[in-house]
C-alpha cells in the first residue's frame, strides 16, 4: 500500500513537468506584452522596455521555460508576481483558503443531500418522491451558478434579508455560495447514487439477502450502499477537484477572494508567474484528490485494496 | 461493509471539517478583517440607527488595489487607498489652482528650477519625520526604472537636479520647461512622498506594507477582499472624524447596491446604471454623481487608407449620431464629448459644441473622397460591454453611408498589443487625464513623437506637435490658453479621433454619510467624510 502511495506521488514529477510546459508554451503564444500591461496604457515606451529587459521577456522561449524548469524543479521556486512582486506561493495561500472552505461546504452539502436522496428514490424508483426528486436533479445539473446565485442573493439576502449577499468569512455568509455553487453537484451526486443503487439492488444476492429475512435496513445500508459506493465515490471525488480548481462565477458573485478569481485576473494582466504557479496548484491538488479517491476504494472494496501492491 | 461505509463516512467529515479548520487559521491580518465583516455585514441593517455613532467606514469599490507602492503601479482601485495614506507636496484646491500640502509653500524660481518648503513636524505613520532627504529619496525612486508606471506624469524631473538646500527646504529641477508640472505632481500615485527608511526596510514587501503622512495608516490587506485602515493620531491636519476604514472590494455592481442596500457598506462605488432609480428612491441612501476626467474615442489608424483622408473620417464623424448613442448605451449617465479636453480640465473648449450628425453631408464627403459606394472595415473595441455596444450602433451608422464593417471583440492585452503594432483599422478605446492639466489630455495621444506609444491614431500634424510643445512652455495665461483652445479646434477638425462620451462617477452612499464628494480622477477623498 505505502508502495503504491509513493509510485503515485512520483508519478506526479512528470504530470507537473507537462503542465508546466503547456502553461508556459499557451502564455507565450498568447498576445499582450505583460510589461506594458503591468506599467499601465499610459506608460512611456522606455519604461516598457526597460521593464522587458529586466523580466527576460526578451529571451527566447526555450531559455525561459529552462530556467523555469530549472527553478521549479532544483529549488522549489515557482517565482514571484510580475505585479505585487510576492511570491506566487503566498499569492496562492492567500487564497486558497477562501477556495478550500467553498469546495469543501459545497461537495459537503452535495453528499449529505445527495447521497440519502439517490438511496430513496432508487428504493423508491417510479414513486412521486423519485419523479420529482429527479426532476430538481435535472433542473439542479442545467442551471447556470451565475443565474442561481443571483436568485438566492435577491430572495434571501434582498428580499428577506436573512443572508449576507458577500463574504466568506462568516458561516451565514457561506450559505449562499455553497448552495449555488453545490447545486450542480447535489444533482449529479443524486443521479450517480440512485443510478448506481438501481443497478446493485437488482443482484441477486439483495433478493438473497432478503429472501433470508433480513432487516431492510440492512439490506439497503450495508448489501446495496456498500456496493454502490464506488462510482459514487468516483464522482464525489471528480466534482471536488473540480472545485478546488476555483468556481470564478461563483466567487465574482459572492466576492470571494478564490483561486478562480487569482487566476483571472493574473491572466488578464498577464502576470504569468501566477497564472504558472495557478495551474501547477491545482493540477497537483486535482491529482491529490485522485489519489485520495483511489486509496478510498481500498477501504470500501477489499477486492481493489488486494490490488495495490 | 457497514464499517467500510462508517469509515468512509467519517473519512469524508475529517476531510471537510479538516479543510474548513485550515481557513480559520488564516494569518492575522484577514481574521482581524474578518470580525468588522461579519459583524458589520450581519447587523448593519437593523443596528446603524440605534448604535452609538459609528467609527468604522466601509466602502465598497470594484476592483481590489494591485499595490500600495505608489512607484509600482498606475491604477485608480490602488491610488484610491493612496489617496487616504500618502499626502503630496502640492494638491489642487477648490479653483483647480496648485497650493501647497506638504509642502508650506513653493517658488518657481525659473521654468526648470522649483523650490519648495517643507511643514515641519510633519510625522510618518513609522514615526519618522518628514524631511527634505525623503523627498529627494521619493523622486529619485519614481524617476529610476522602478518608476515605470508613473514616468508620463513625474519622469520630467531630473534626479541629478535634486538639491538639498536643509532639512526642510529642497530643490526640484526638471528637464525641460513644462508648466504641467506643478499640476503633475498632485497625482497621488507619482507626486506622494515616501520615507525612505520604510521603503527600504520593506524591500519587495514595501507594495503591501506601505508608510505615508496621510491621515489614515495602513493595518492589513486581505488579498481580493478588503483592505483595513486606521487613524494616524500624530496626523499634521484635520483629525478625520472616524478611527478606522475598510475597503471591500466586490466586483459585481449589483453586489454592491445590494451591500449599500442592507446597510453592509456606508459607501458605494461605481453603481450601475440600472440601480440608480433604485437607490434614489430609497430613503436609507443617496446617490452622488461627477463628470469624471476620463474620455471614450471611437479612432482611425491614420496610417492606413482610407483613414489617411481627412475626408473619410470627417464622413465618418458625420455619420455617427454620438448623442443618440451616448444616451441609448449609457441610459443618462455621462455625457457626449465636446473635445479631447474633458470637462473639468482647465481649458476646456466648450465653444467646439458636440458633432454634428449629417448623414447626408457624410455621403457628399464619401463622394469627394472618391468612395461614392463606401468601403468594408475592421472597428475594433476591448471586451468593455458599453464599448461594443457603441461599436454595434456604429456599425448600423455606419452602413447607411455605404461602409460595411466588421466588429472584432479583443481582450485587453490583446488589444493594447494589437493597437501597438498598428494592426488596427478603426477602434474604440477610452483616455483619461490624471492630472489636472490640457497637457495630461493631448501630447500623449497627439503628439506624433507619441505614435504607437499612446498616440493609437498614429496622428502626425506638425502644427499640432509645435502648438504642443509651445503650450508645455508657456506658464498658465490668456496665451496658454488660446493655444489649448486652438488644439482642440484641430483635432475636432481633422478628426484623428471621434470624441463619443465623457464618463461619469456614480456613487451610492447612506444617508448619514456626510461630506462624500468624488473627484474627477476617480480616486475620492474618504478620510473628511462624517457619519452622523
Amino acid at each position: 500500500m505505502l508502495k503504491y502511495f509513493a509510485r503515485r506521488i512520483l508519478m506526479l514529477i512528470p504530470v507537473i513537468l507537462g503542465v508546466a510546459f503547456i502553461v508556459f508554451f499557451l502564455l507565450y503564444i498568447t498576445p499582450g506584452d505583460p510589461a506594458r500591461i503591468i506599467l499601465g496604457d499610459q506608460a512611456t515606451e522606455e519604461s516598457v522596455l526597460q521593464l522587458r529587459e529586466e523580466m527576460g521577456l526578451n529571451d527566447p522561449f526555450f531559455v525561459r521555460f529552462g530556467k523555469y524548469a530549472y527553478n521549479l524543479v532544483v529549488n522549489q521556486d515557482v517565482g514571484k508576481s510580475y505585479v505585487t512582486k510576492r511570491p506566487v506561493w503566498d499569492e496562492i495561500m492567500t487564497v486558497f483558503p477562501a477556495t478550500l472552505k467553498l469546495a469543501g461546504s459545497s461537495i459537503l452539502l452535495a453528499l449529505l443531500i445527495g447521497i440519502p436522496i439517490g438511496i430513496i428514490s432508487a428504493i423508491k424508483q417510479y414513486s412521486i418522491f423519485d419523479n420529482v426528486t429527479m426532476l430538481f436533479a435535472l433542473i439542479g445539473i442545467s442551471m447556470p451558478v451565475f443565474w442561481l446565485g443571483l436568485l438566492l442573493i435577491l430572495l434571501f439576502s434582498v428580499k428577506l434579508g436573512w443572508l449576507p449577499s458577500s463574504g466568506y468569512t462568516t458561516l451565514n455568509a457561506m450559505i449562499l455560495p455553497a448552495v449555488a455553487l453545490g447545486a450542480q453537484s447535489i444533482a449529479i451526486i443524486t443521479r450517480m447514487t440512485r443510478s448506481s443503487m438501481l443497478e446493485v439492488i437488482r443482484m441477486d444476492y439483495i433478493r438473497m439477502a432478503r429472501s433470508k429475512g433480513q432487516d431492510e435496513n440492512k439490506v439497503v445500508f450495508k448489501h446495496a450502499l456498500g456496493n454502490a459506493l464506488i462510482p459514487i465515490i468516483t464522482i464525489a471525488g471528480l466534482q471536488f477537484g473540480r472545485l478546488l480548481g476555483g468556481a470564478v462565477l461563483t466567487e465574482s458573485i459572492f466576492s470571494i477572494p478564490g483561486i478562480g478569481r487569482l487566476m483571472v485576473e493574473s491572466i488578464k494582466m498577464r502576470d504569468f508567474p501566477v497564472v504558472q504557479g495557478g495551474v501547477l496548484f491545482v493540477a497537483i491538488s486535482f491529482s491529490l484528490v485522485n489519489l485520495l479517491v483511489d486509496l478510498l476504494y481500498a477501504y470500501v472494496d477489499p477486492r481493489i485494496k488486494s490490488q495495490y501492491k | 461493509m457497514r464499517k467500510k461505509i462508517s469509515i468512509f463516512l467519517v473519512g469524508v467529515l475529517l476531510l471537510v471539517t479538516a479543510l474548513t479548520g485550515c481557513s480559520s487559521a488564516k494569518p492575522e491580518a484577514a481574521s482581524g478583517a474578518e470580525s468588522t465583516n461579519g459583524s458589520e455585514a450581519a447587523s448593519g441593517a437593523e443596528t446603524t440607527p440605534a448604535a452609538p455613532a459609528k467609527d468604522t467606514l466601509i466602502v465598497a469599490t470594484g476592483y481590489d488595489a494591485k499595490s500600495l507602492d505608489p512607484h509600482a503601479t498606475n491604477d485608480v482601485a490602488s491610488s484610491n487607498i493612496m489617496e487616504q495614506i500618502y499626502d503630496t507636496l502640492v494638491v489642487l484646491n477648490s479653483s483647480n489652482e496648485v497650493v501647497g500640502s506638504l509642502a508650506e509653500k513653493f517658488e518657481v524660481i525659473d521654468e526648470l528650477t522649483y523650490k519648495f518648503y517643507l511643514k515641519k513636524g510633519v510625522k510618518f505613520h513609522n514615526g519618522e519625520e518628514l524631511k527634505a532627504a525623503d523627498v529627494a529619496y521619493t523622486f529619485k525612486r519614481a524617476t529610476s526604472p522602478i518608476g515605470g508606471s508613473i514616468a508620463h506624469i513625474v519622469g520630467d524631473i531630473d534626479p541629478e537636479g535634486l538639491e538639498i538646500v536643509d532639512d526642510y527646504t529642497i530643490i526640484v529641477r526638471i528637464k525641460t520647461p513644462n508648466s504641467a508640472f506643478l499640476p503633475s505632481l498632485t497625482h497621488k500615485g507619482g507626486g506622494v512622498i515616501l520615507n525612505e527608511k520604510a521603503v527600504e526596510a520593506a524591500g519587495d514587501a514595501y507594495a503591501m506594507n506601505p508608510v505615508g503622512t496621510g491621515p489614515f495608516k495602513f493595518e492589513s490587506w486581505a488579498k481580493g477582499d478588503q483592505i483595513v485602515l486606521t487613524r494616524f493620531d500624530e496626523y499634521y491636519g484635520e483629525k478625520p472624524s472616524f478611527s478606522k476604514m475598510v475597503i471591500r472590494a466586490i466586483p459585481e455592481a449589483t453586489n454592491r447596491t445590494i451591500e449599500l442596500e442592507s446597510g453592509g457598506v456606508d459607501i458605494a462605488y461605481d453603481i450601475a446604471t440600472n440601480d440608480i432609480t433604485r437607490i434614489e428612491e430609497n430613503k436609507d441612501l443617496k446617490i452622488i454623481r461627477k463628470m469624471a476626467n476620463s474620455t471614450t474615442y471611437f479612432a482611425f489608424n491614420t496610417l492606413k487608407a482610407p483613414f489617411d483622408d481627412i475626408k473619410v473620417r470627417q464622413a465618418i464623424e458625420y455619420a455617427i449620431d454620438t448623442e443618440t448613442i451616448v444616451q441609448a448605451v449609457w441610459r443618462g449617465v455621462g455625457a457626449p464629448a465636446v473635445g479631447p479636453v474633458p470637462p473639468n480640465i482647465k481649458y476646456f473648449n466648450n465653444a467646439l459644441g458636440k458633432p454634428t450628425y449629417d448623414v447626408e453631408k457624410a455621403k457628399a464627403l464619401l463622394v469627394e473622397a472618391g468612395y461614392p459606394d463606401g468601403f468594408t472595415a475592421k472597428i475594433w473595441t476591448n471586451d468593455k460591454k458599453a464599448r461594443i455596444d457603441m461599436c454595434t450602433i456604429i456599425q448600423n451608422q455606419l452602413a447607411e453611408i455605404g461602409i460595411k464593417t466588421e466588429i472584432q471583440v479583443l481582450e485587453w492585452g490583446a488589444y493594447l498589443e494589437g493597437i501597438k503594432n498598428g494592426d488596427h483599422e478603426m477602434f474604440m478605446v477610452g483616455w483619461s487625464t490624471q492630472t489636472p492639466d490640457p497637457d495630461m489630455s493631448l501630447y500623449g495621444p497627439f503628439h506624433s513623437s507619441q505614435k504607437g506609444k499612446n498616440n493609437f491614431s498614429y496622428y502626425d500634424n506638425p502644427k499640432v506637435d509645435a502648438l504642443l510643445e509651445e503650450g508645455r512652455k508657456l506658464a498658465d495665461s490668456k496665451e496658454r490658453q488660446a493655444i489649448y483652445e486652438e488644439l482642440q479646434t484641430i483635432i475636432r477638425e481633422e478628426a484623428p479621433w471621434i470624441v463619443m462620451e465623457n464618463s461619469e462617477t456614480v456613487v451610492g452612499v447612506r444617508s448619514n454619510i456626510e461630506g462624500f464628494d468624488p473627484s474627477p480622477f476617480g480616486y475620492h477623498v474618504l478620510y473628511n467624510v462624517t457619519i452622523k
